[in-house]
């Protein structure tokens, strides 16, 4: 009777329960949002980078990663395979030859590392063969290629290979993909120009177009103007094994996109036989070997027990290779909390102050049931599961519209491509998939009903204070 | 059977400089099954005494023995648990839970007492039926008149059968009609259930069907008599 009572109380000025449900809503979605949209990124750049960029656990001879002497080879590389081979969990291996260097065309010059690769086994560790950018080539694809290699496309702007162009071909397609005409003819007078930069183009449409007109047409332009010559070439310049200096001349046979400008512009691949030769390192060289493994929360162990097996080697999980990846996924935990602390709280007061209002309008009929024979403990369950109820309703009305946005978007992602050059600078994708987990719903559940219990205890305790024959007299 | 014992109560108020004797040394004794009326002029004492018999207010001195059990002797929550288990009050101004039905109101105490369904159930319809409200146990308080709500809540004080029934000027707030009608459900409750009914009134057509009369002044009893 007492719940039913409760239950009925919530309902008897639906207006103000429908206010503060509305509030417990509104507050719900907006933290499981923006949890569901932190996860989102993060697990989309954690992902980026084991897949496409460090992998899950690397080994290296111990002193490679402070010297980057090409020397400084793993021994015998193919027993330290056949060891971690042994070990329960692993999913595939690579080695790797790494060096750095000089990337030079003939407007610019840029330091860049150059990364050894065996093309086939890579695809069993790495997805960038997934992130070429049709047109401009492939993933190695032809074995006869004389030193092939493979750069980002932040590089490639940066180098000036890939250039802005616009001709009368590329005013065409603009004009098939519905640019109005009063827009393509303010590009007559850039007709023929070439722009080896993307800023420099970006600054002259900006002098050319109103920012209405660049905010609608401008992606567009620069797309049908992003112009990129096949097979263009460029060099690289090193330090081999006996430091001397060795350049070569090299056929970018494809440019990747990814979501990290930093990576894009500072990776280069090129494959393992021919910087070994280059570098007059053995056959069967390599400065790195990457293990990718079955189950990611299992990094630290097998990190762990890799260690153990090979105690000449560093052994390292992406953990320690990026720890500002890793302290993103621990620190976004407690921000979680705070954050969900802060949003509750905010929710705990706004139940407060309507349940001490219930409770003031209620004086005499709390009183009434005090005189008959409602004892404490009863009164103060009736005002809590009131304040319960509330939350609850509130709460799941909030997870339920919070499920739908994340599942929608979750499938359609968020577009947030106006900012896509600071997401990149970050390693951040522009597209972001928000995601969530079931367990954390159940949190959100438990912590609600606290939120509930918790902002009743004083409206409550009012009640319990009044005097059954003053509240009887009330009027 | 005394079901009901009151020995020299006194009730003094004394949060200003002059002492009010509200309740003024009374002492009274009801057996099972009266039907008495506690009248006088405002502010001769009634409402406060029904509160000290109903243990809702504790007196200055004197003793209240109900059944055998002092009320000064019980701790808070114990008082509370007495009154649901041996005491009905019936309001002035009804005081059913608005959010209830006439059916929930009346059961409402038998709940609190664990009563299982279909005890409740059966005692519910029961008691409404005999207050002429068998066809409306559905209906919300908002929806009743004021005479029927006093009946719910007349079914309400009888329904986990308490000791005696306090009312405090049930009538106030009723028509001469629907004040008749409640005092002779009333009577007809106090015959077929034996439980005492105390009330206070000012009302001369309620006092007339009272069997026994008390009347105070100034706090004390100036007079106890039969009634009609």
């Amino acid at each position: 009777m007492i719940w039913k009572t409760a239950w009925k109380n919530v309902w008897r000025n639906r207006v103000r329960s429908l206010v503060v449900i509305s509030s417990v809503t509104i507050g719900i979605f907006a933290g499981v949002f923006s949890v569901a949209l932190m996860n989102g990124m993060i697990e989309q750049r954690v992902d980026d980078a084991l897949n496409e960029e460090i992998s899950d656990i690397q080994i290296t001879d111990r002193n490679f990663r402070l010297s980057n002497d090409p020397k400084l080879i793993i021994k015998e590389p193919s027993k330290v395979l056949s060891i971690v081979h042994s070990v329960n969990g692993v999913e595939a291996t690579v080695e790797r030859t790494v060096i750095t260097g000089m990337a030079n065309t003939a407007l610019k010059s840029t330091g860049v590392q150059i990364t050894g690769i065996d093309p086939q086994k890579e695809k069993k560790v790495f997805t960038l063969y997934k992130k070429i950018i049709p047109g401009t080539g492939g993933y190695f694809d032809d074995e006869s290629e004389h030193n092939p290699i493979m750069i980002g496309e932040d590089l490639a702007k940066e180098l000036g290979i890939i250039r802005y162009y616009v001709d009368t071909a590329k005013i065409r397609v603009l004009r098939q993909e519905g640019v109005p005409g009063e827009i393509t003819d303010k590009l007559n007078p850039v007709l023929g120009m070439r722009f080896t930069g993307e800023k420099q183009f970006v600054r002259k449409m900006n002098s050319i177009y109103s920012a209405k007109e660049s905010k609608k047409y401008g992606q567009l332009i620069k797309k049908a103007a992003w112009t990129y010559r096949k097979n263009s070439r460029m060099t690289l310049t090193f330090l081999d094994r006996n430091n001397n200096q060795v350049g070569a001349m090299f056929r970018i046979t494809g440019i990747y996109d990814i979501a990290n400008s930093v990576f894009e512009k500072s990776m280069v691949f090129i494959r393992n036989s021919d910087l070994r030769r280059l570098t007059s390192l053995p056959d069967s060289a390599c400065h790195e070997i990457i293990v990718k493994i079955t189950d990611i929360e299992q990094t630290v162990p097998m990190t762990n027990t890799l260690a153990s097996k090979l105690p000449g080697e560093e052994v390292l999980s992406w953990k320690k290779l990026q720890p500002d990846l890793a302290m993103m996924t621990d620190m976004v935990q407690q921000f979680y909390l705070i954050f969900g602390i802060i949003i509750l709280a905010a929710l705990a007061f706004g139940i407060v102050n309507t349940m001490l209002m219930v409770v003031l309008e209620r004086t005499k009929e709390i009183g009434m049931l005090t005189a008959i024979g409602m004892n404490k403990k009863k009164v103060f369950s009736m005002i809590m599961l009131e304040s319960v109820f509330l939350s609850i309703i509130g709460g799941i009305a909030g997870m339920i519209v919070s499920y739908i946005i994340v599942r929608l978007t979750a499938h359609t992602g968020i577009d947030l491509s106006r900012y896509a050059e600071g997401f990149a600078a970050l390693g951040y994708s522009a597209d972001i998939y928000p995601t969530i987990t079931a367990g954390f719903f159940g949190i959100v559940t438990v912590l609600i009903i606290i939120t509930g219990i918790l902002s009743s205890i004083y409206p409550a305790m009012k009640a319990l204070k009044l005097n059954p024959v003053e509240a009887i007299r009330t009027e | 059977m005394k079901v009901l014992d009151i020995k020299n109560v006194f009730k003094i108020y004394d949060e200003s400089e002059i002492k009010v004797h509200a309740v003024n040394g009374v002492t009274l004794e009801f057996q099972e099954a009266e039907f008495a009326a506690i009248v006088g002029p405002s502010g001769s004492g009634k409402t406060t005494l029904l509160n000290l018999i109903g243990g809702l207010d504790t007196p200055t001195s004197g003793e209240i023995i109900i059944d055998g059990t002092n009320l000064a002797k019980l701790k808070s929550s114990e008082l509370i648990d007495f009154r649901l288990r041996n005491i009905g009050f019936v309001f002035q101004a009804y005081n059913l839970i608005p959010v209830l039905t006439a059916k929930e109101n009346v059961e409402f105490i038998m709940s609190l007492q664990k009563w299982s369904k279909e005890d409740r159930d059966e005692r519910t319809f029961e008691l409404l039926k005999s207050v002429g409200l068998g066809e409306r146990i559905n209906s919300r308080p908002s929806k009743l008149s004021g005479g029927q709500q006093q009946r719910v809540a007349v079914a309400r004080a009888l329904a986990s059968r308490p000791k005696f029934v306090l009312a405090d000027e049930p009538t106030a707030n009723l028509d001469s009609r629907s004040s008749t009608t409640l005092l002779e459900i009333m009577e007809k409750l106090n015959v077929e259930e034996k439980i005492t009914f105390i009330f206070s009134t000012h009302d001369a057509r309620v006092v007339k069907m009272a069997r026994r009369i008390i009347t105070l002044e100034d706090g004390k009893v100036v007079s106890d008599e039969p009634g009609k």
